[in-house]
């Protein structure tokens, strides 16, 4: 049964490259506009990895995994912040927001998805 | 000429004053004159210089609320064309991208069929091809065994024909010895009646003798016939047994020859389709790689909204920074410091590129290549 991703970026191009890229190797992917949006779109599913843009509108990356940690069906679900962001305090407060990897864009699709077959292992 | 407002003659009309009352006081004496003229100049001094100073304070609050009006405008219109052109770029990358996946799609769903093509459920269409050819061979072969049994079967009746010639001579042979007993008989019958009365009783062997042998040459004669048919027969059937075995060689080799060009044909498409198979397929890693190239240009338009998203909140917030600059240096006109605006935009900065630029702003230009750098990444 192929996995499911969820895609939590402000900027609708980066979504359409990361759902190309994870559809091609055979992933379930879903879309969030932003942290508000996508703490509103998770309602219990399983979720087997969510990959967030970090500079959002209405609820930054950071705050989104900060309060997903609080929900015990998705305490565990794994995080990969994929952002343009490289300031190392940034990846420090991503880490103790309780995110698992730490992704600068531009990637290479190819880059993405070792990372995701690493986090999605369990 | 612009009329000189009522105000700036106060300090004449009050020296005035002030001299109408010392004179007076004074008592109509010459200090009390002498300090009354030096009021009037005072006052005088006083309202022709007045104007100007109160011209210089008045120009520079005109100043500051141009130079207002002036951010507001400008700003106003620079950062509506960063946002149309933010919103142009990023509805022109969308339906790019959204082509860009459907290409990638029919791509997908190519190769998929091109693999499905060349190998099913039994597994590769060369095997397949392969096995139909080994199933009609055996089909060939089939017919070929079959041909040689009924070429058996013929051999078996032409022996039947050899049988029945010596039936025939058997036949002769029993309407011969028939022959030869009715004269036998015949000679006895004579003699019996040369013997007269006691040839009596062998005249009546004679000829119960006589017709014995009459009916031994009918039944040899009917034997003789019967064989006749059956050989007949046997030679009919032998006929059409050799004519239907040459009939089923014709048609053995015709479907022989048919079964070959087929199977050639057939072969040569699936010869084609493997080809063309193993062409996309070692094309398609190739197209890979440039998907992958193409997916990783295309994000240029998120870090170059965010470049702009960041120049067009500096630049809205211009106008207050200049507002706030004035009411600082109110009428003294402080040197404008461009320090604390370019400190908000740095702060804004999310790429690492950005900072490099504000940081050596009048050397470095743009670096291509640096947005093709290999992503970082960390686990945490």
């Amino acid at each position: 049964m192929a996995k499911t991703i969820m895609v939590v970026d402000d900027s609708i191009s980066i979504r359409q490259v990361v759902g190309i890229a994870l559809k091609q190797a055979g992933y379930d992917v879903f879309e969030a506009s932003d942290g508000k949006d996508a703490l509103a779109k998770l309602t219990g599913q399983k979720v087997n990895l969510i990959i967030s843009d970090v500079n959002m509108p209405n609820m930054d990356g950071i705050s989104f995994v900060r309060e997903l940690k609080t929900r015990p069906a998705y305490k565990f679900t794994p995080v990969l912040m994929l952002t343009t962001e490289s300031q190392e305090d940034k990846k420090e407060q991503g880490k103790a927001a309780g995110a698992r990897a730490w992704m600068v864009k531009p990637f290479k699709p190819e880059a993405l998805l070792a990372a995701v077959q690493k986090l999605t292992m369990a | 000429m612009r009329q000189r407002p009522l105000h700036f003659y106060y300090p004449l009309f009050m020296a005035l004053a002030a001299a109408c009352a010392i004179v007076p006081l004074a008592g109509w004496q010459w200090h009390g004159w002498l300090i009354g003229a030096v009021l009037l100049a005072a006052g005088g001094a006083a309202a022709v210089f007045a104007p100007a100073a109160g011209a210089a304070v008045a120009s520079s609050d005109d100043y500051l609320v141009s130079r207002r009006h002036f951010g507001e405008q400008v700003a106003t219109v620079w950062a509506s064309h960063i946002d149309a052109s933010r919103t142009q770029m990023e509805t022109a990358v969308v339906a790019l991208v959204g082509r860009f996946s459907s290409i990638v799609m029919k791509l997908e769903q190519a190769l998929a069929a091109s693999g499905a093509a060349r190998s099913h459920e039994g597994g590769s269409i060369v095997e397949v091809s392969a096995a139909s050819e080994k199933e009609l061979r055996s089909l060939l072969d089939m017919l070929a065994g079959a041909a040689a049994s009924k070429q058996q079967m013929l051999h078996k009746i032409e022996g039947l024909q050899e049988i029945t010639v010596q039936l025939q001579k058997m036949a002769a042979d029993v309407a011969s010895i028939a022959w030869q007993t009715n004269l036998l008989a015949l000679n006895a019958a004579i003699e019996a009646a040369r013997a007269g009365e006691a040839g009596r009783g062998f005249a009546v062997v004679a000829t119960e003798v006589r017709m014995l042998s009459n009916r031994s040459a009918d039944i040899g004669k009917q034997i003789a016939q019967q064989v006749g048919q059956i050989s007949a027969a046997i030679g009919a059937t032998s006929q059409a047994a050799g004519e239907s075995s040459r009939e089923e060689n014709r048609a053995a080799q015709a479907s022989e020859a048919v079964i070959g060009k087929v199977l050639s044909s057939f072969r040569g498409i699936t010869d084609a389709l493997v080809q063309s198979s193993d062409l996309l397929q070692r094309e398609s890693s190739g197209i890979q790689a440039e998907v992958s190239d193409a997916l990783m240009q295309l994000q240029f338009q998120d870090r170059v909204s965010q470049i702009l998203a960041h120049v067009q909140q500096n630049i809205a917030r211009l106008p207050s920074y200049l507002d706030e600059h004035a009411q600082r240096s109110g009428a003294a006109l402080l040197p404008l410091d461009p320090s604390g605006l370019l400190a908000e935009l740095e702060s804004t900065y999310a790429m690492a590129e950005e900072r490099t630029l504000h940081g050596h702003s009048a050397l470095a230009q743009p670096q291509p290549q640096q947005h093709q750098q290999a992503e970082e990444l960390t686990f945490f």
